[in-house]
């Protein structure tokens, strides 16, 4: 791999891409932009959805992949999505007519339910707190899919459909009251994460070392922690459990901007509201007037990329 | 005008068990002084204490003048700088940017490098013989120019104290030479360095101070040549050795073949 060069002219070609898939994703669907209303009610929630979800999960990825020091580590290595998808997967099961913030709600409060569990669970014990909290969030990963999959096993099959179409992701906002909601995550949660980016590159150098250079490590590492927690949470709860963003978009901008989270976490955010916009664009281009799952395209795109550069890396 | 570090009368360890009892150590401005001893005797211990982390300590520990306790990890990492014996970097860095770290409690945490940052950084590695790296990826490195990349994030911490544990293991012969004169500049700039080491013989022409701790204890503390002798190192090691002065200053310490 060449040495990352300094940001230079990526800047502006994030700037371009993010203007460019923007309005893309407000042009894209089966009715033109004359339709002003359906640009304004469905198409701008959705993109702004796109914005604020793509750079949570981005940003909260490169959090964890600094805390847990393992750039494979994602939102989800949390338990983050098991915990959404169970509590999502609960009321949807409980046959209660409730409205679709409702469901975002519950689903957040799942993620966060599930990163509580997984932050207690790493509490005690020996060794690093970066190994205990992978091992804690993989087991609740695993209890939390095993019940999901036990309510499923006992729904009627149209229920097993809406919680098999919620796993998949949908940016289908119906107004913007579900963007306005994430947003009480994503700003206090990017506002704790952006602050701390020199704290991320020397919680990546290791509980020590850290420490030795001034950081308080086990505050700072809470207050990351509850942040990515939020910034995730908030947006699987929103959007459903949408793979990839987290893992692959700090991947590839750490190969552009390097490994310095003081530009890393603000490149990926960018980056990962450009992924989103494009995905969610494709997804409803493919087959229109039907639109694809969010969560299958990025997976289907982002799978096969991932691999193609961790192959062309020669690092695995 | 007060030590830069005063240990007195102080016990450490890990849980119930103390690893160390009432040591006591007083190093002066360019002083460097070397804890040896066998493995799990304390040294590394002893470094932790005065980084106050990991381990819990009773008695005083003072860093020029400032009493440990009573440091913030900012205020101390502004005082004392840490290389540990290994180390991953998690994040891809280049040397420049590795070394760069050292500035964090000298700044706010998302705040760009400064030209003053930069200016420093590159005077410490000028001083490590690392600045013809400063573009290369950290992880690229070989062992030795890792462990001088990490002295020059050390450095740019601006300490009055430097921690080393074990700076010269697994280095080769040169590289530990290298390692040793560099310490040893560093010392007579006004630098005072408190390091751990088994390199005993090559180290013993660097050191002003030795402390020998084993058994729970430091048994001797002083100039290497009032330290280095047969009959204690040979009961603190528990294996006969030969321990002799070599005419450059240096002390041989050889295993006895009988």
């Amino acid at each position: 791999m060449a040495e990352p060069q300094g940001p230079g002219i990526l800047w502006p070609v994030l700037g371009a891409f993010l203007v460019g898939g923007f309005l893309l994703s407000l042009a894209v669907g089966p009715m033109g932009l004359s339709e002003g209303w359906v640009v304004m009610r469905l198409r701008l929630p959705r993109a702004l959805l796109a914005v604020l979800a793509g750079s949570s999960l981005a940003a909260s990825g490169c959090v964890l992949q600094s805390i847990l020091r393992n750039e494979l580590a994602t939102p989800y290595t949390l338990g983050i999505s098991a915990g959404a998808a169970l509590a999502a997967g609960a009321l949807i099961v409980s046959n209660l007519v409730v409205s679709s913030l409702a469901l975002v709600a519950t689903g957040t409060l799942g993620a966060l339910v599930a990163v509580a569990v997984v932050y207690l669970l790493a509490r005690r014990g020996s060794g690093s707190a970066g190994v205990r909290l992978l091992l804690a969030g993989i087991t609740v990963n695993l209890v939390g899919a095993s019940i999901l999959m036990l309510f499923e096993y006992f729904s009627p099959a149209s229920r097993l459909v809406e919680i098999v179409r919620w796993l998949m992701g949908s940016l289908a906002a119906v107004d913007t009251t579900v963007p306005v909601f994430l947003l009480l995550f994503v700003v206090p949660g990017m506002a704790i994460v952006l602050a701390n980016t020199g704290t991320l590159n020397q919680l990546a150098s290791g509980e020590t070392v850290a420490a030795s250079r001034g950081v308080t490590v086990g505050r700072k590492r809470n207050v990351l922690l509850i942040a990515s927690a939020l910034l995730a949470g908030g947006s699987v709860g929103a959007i459903g459990p949408v793979g990839f963003v987290g893992l692959v978009v700090p991947h590839i901008m750490r190969k552009l901007v390097g490994g310095d989270y003081r530009r890393l976490v603000p490149a990926s955010a960018v980056a990962g509201m450009v992924a989103l916009l494009l995905a969610d664009s494709i997804a409803r281009i493919v087959i229109s007037p039907a639109e694809l799952p969010i969560g299958v395209v990025m997976s289907l795109v982002g799978g096969p990329f991932f691999l193609f550069l961790l192959l062309r890396s020669g690092r695995y | 005008m007060p030590e830069i570090l005063e240990v007195s009368d102080v016990s450490l360890g890990y849980g119930g068990d103390a690893v160390l009892r009432e040591v006591d150590l007083s190093l002066d401005r360019g002083d460097i002084c070397g804890i040896i001893g066998p493995n799990g005797a304390g040294k590394t211990s002893l470094i932790k204490a005065i980084l106050d982390l990991d381990v819990w300590w009773d008695g005083n520990i003072s860093i020029s003048g400032k009493a440990n306790d009573t440091l913030s990890r900012t205020e101390r990492a502004r005082l004392v700088s840490y290389v540990p014996q290994s180390y991953s970097q998690g994040a891809e860095l280049t040397v420049e940017e590795s070394v760069l770290l050292g500035r964090y409690p000298h700044r706010r945490s998302w705040s760009r490098d400064s030209g003053e940052d930069l200016e420093i950084a590159a005077r410490c590695m000028r001083a490590t013989d690392t600045w013809r790296l400063r573009s290369r990826l950290y992880t690229r490195l070989s062992g030795g120019e890792k462990r001088l990349v990490l002295i020059a994030s050390a450095l740019a911490q601006q300490p009055v104290l430097l921690l080393l544990d074990e700076p010269a293991a697994a280095l080769d012969f040169r590289h530990q030479v290298e390692l040793w004169l560099l310490l040893n500049r560093l010392a007579s700039e006004g630098l005072t360095i408190l390091l751990s080491t088994h390199e005993i013989g090559i180290a013993s022409g660097f050191l002003t101070k030795i402390m020998v701790l084993a058994e729970s204890r430091c048994v001797a503390s002083g100039r290497p040549d009032q330290v280095l002798r047969s009959d204690l190192l040979s009961e603190v090691f528990g294996l006969g050795l030969s321990v002799e002065k070599h005419s450059g200053g240096s002390y041989v310490v050889l295993p006895r073949m009988e």
